[in-house]
């Protein structure tokens, strides 16, 4: 018989590579981090168009015309909607981690916000107005 | 009535990993898992092994996973499982025997933030407190020590030295008491690496809470503690 | 436990929730009008032309050029690298120093790179 001590062997699983896909509590939070990789697409687009702007009227032209090519507008699409769910998901964590007034409040002064440049935007850039 | 309970077992001195055993429990509208887990080692298996005292949801011992959700035995219940359920140890945590986990990583996460009023005045008056005061750390007082928020974070999961949600909400606890004076002695752990800034805010602690003190919320309150004791280093060397 | 060494993820962190702000606030605009209505045509033909984009950045002694290339470029790198440095430690992809220098580094290289193009618009 071995001693109690020796008999102690615990066993330990080690958290695997794609635990998130365990279920869809992670698969949501994964979905969340992953909303940056689109956003990093459309940062690169602004920086590039920054660039061309810099280079001469031609080199910016020719950037409009990129943003104009399909695969870069549905790319946007999807950029469209990565920043709508973070939005989503980081107004209703702000409340939790801040909490300075009711959290539906603040949840709806953050989308409020969102509008808000959407349509000084919208203005901007002609469509209303 | 009957549900299949598949329960993942382990014997440390036969067995190299875990492996599942079914057994078949009658129920009713109130049978527990606790419950079914009792029946099954006074009537099928008394080498069944699992932790277990209050039954009410107060003594945090019977702490499960319930199909790959952290449960309490005594708070959950058959009726709201198809035919099937499947329990296993805590995850994150390793297996002495059965469902019986190692808790020593939180216990020793828990005590290193001094989980205690600290106070050095020696006035012996009681120590008044207003409801406002207590309103500010009271959400945060009903922790019962069970666990589950640490076999819900993959965060610890991946990184056992993280204090991890229990730990961080009780220092918050105590932070935020006006009868305590320990902050400046907790920061420090809360500062590290491994204290709040292993939390990247997955958020299922909070859900998987039996006490729903939202254990995520005190971690990211205390993030900007953290970042706030950071600003005043700087100014105030 | 020994007293652990603070930690400088305060720096990253604030820099990740302020360009968290950038990409639910700002992007989402800029996205369907710059991204999606104006290559769709949807827009008028002027809204986006060089001289006007231009005059645009150039306004306010060049502080809307900044201003642009830090809520829509700078902030939301921040924001996008910090995920992207946690995510590789969440897929065990990688942890320590170097991948945290290379996703902050990043950002700041492309950062500097927004803000001195914007300079040179102004």
């Amino acid at each position: 018989m071995p001693d109690s001590a020796g008999a102690r062997r615990p066993y330990l699983q080690p958290l695997s590579r794609s635990w998130w896909l365990k279920h869809s509590f992670f698969l949501r939070y994964m979905l969340r981090e992953a909303t940056v990789l689109p956003l990093l697409f459309f940062c690169g687009c602004l920086l590039a168009g920054l660039y061309s702007l810099s280079q001469g009227e031609s080199q910016y032209q020719s950037w409009l015309a990129f943003m104009a090519q399909p695969w870069v507008i549905a790319l946007n699409a999807l950029v469209l909607l990565a920043s709508l769910y973070h939005a989503k998901t980081f107004f209703e964590l702000f409340p939790r981690v801040m909490p300075l007034l009711p959290a539906p409040l603040m949840i709806a002064g953050q989308w409020l916000g969102t509008l808000l440049v959407a349509l000084f935007l919208l203005w901007l850039f002609g469509a209303i107005g | 009535m009957e549900k299949t309970i598949i329960i993942q077992r382990y014997n440390p001195e036969q067995d190299q990993a875990p492996s599942a055993k079914r057994y078949q429990v009658p129920f009713d509208h109130s049978t527990s898992v606790l419950d079914a887990l009792l029946y099954i080692q006074q009537q099928l298996d008394p080498t069944l092994a699992f932790r277990w005292s209050c039954r009410m949801a107060i003594c945090g011992s019977c702490g499960v996973m319930v199909n790959k959700i952290p449960k309490l035995g005594c708070k959950t219940f058959l009726r709201d499982y198809p035919a099937e359920l499947t329990i296993s140890a805590l995850d994150h945590f390793p297996i002495e025997k059965d469902l019986i986990s190692d808790m020593a990583v939180f216990l020793d996460h828990l005590q290193a933030v001094k989980p205690y009023l600290i106070n050095d005045s020696q006035n012996t008056e009681p120590h008044r407190q207003t409801p406002a005061q207590l309103k500010k750390y009271q959400k945060f007082s009903s922790c019962i020590n069970c666990g589950l928020c640490y076999a819900a974070c993959p965060q610890f999961g991946l990184n056992p030295e993280f204090l991890g949600p229990a730990a961080i909400v009780t220092a918050q606890r105590y932070n935020l008491d006006s009868r305590d004076q320990g902050k400046a002695q907790r920061m420090p752990q809360l500062n590290g690496k491994n204290g709040v800034w292993a939390c990247t805010f997955v958020g299922f602690c909070a859900d998987v809470c039996p006490k729903q003190l939202d254990p995520a919320a005190a971690v990211n309150q205390g993030k900007v503690a953290s970042a706030t004791d950071m600003l005043i280093s700087i100014f105030k060397p | 436990m020994n007293q652990p060494k603070r930690s400088d993820e305060p720096i990253w962190w604030a820099l990740f929730s302020a360009g968290g702000v950038c990409f639910a606030m700002v992007i989402p605009g800029l996205v369907l009008t710059l991204g999606l209505l104006y290559p769709l045509g949807l827009l008028p033909e002027a809204a986006f032309s060089y001289s006007r984009v231009q005059q645009l950045l150039q306004s306010f002694w060049g502080l809307a050029g900044l201003a642009f290339a830090g809520a829509a470029i700078c902030l939301p790198l921040f924001h996008a690298m910090h995920r992207v440095h946690h995510g590789l430690h969440d897929l065990k992809l990688a942890k320590g120093p170097l991948a945290k220098v290379l996703c902050y580094g990043l950002a700041s290289l492309l950062s500097a790179v927004a803000i001195v193009y914007s300079g040179i618009i102004a």
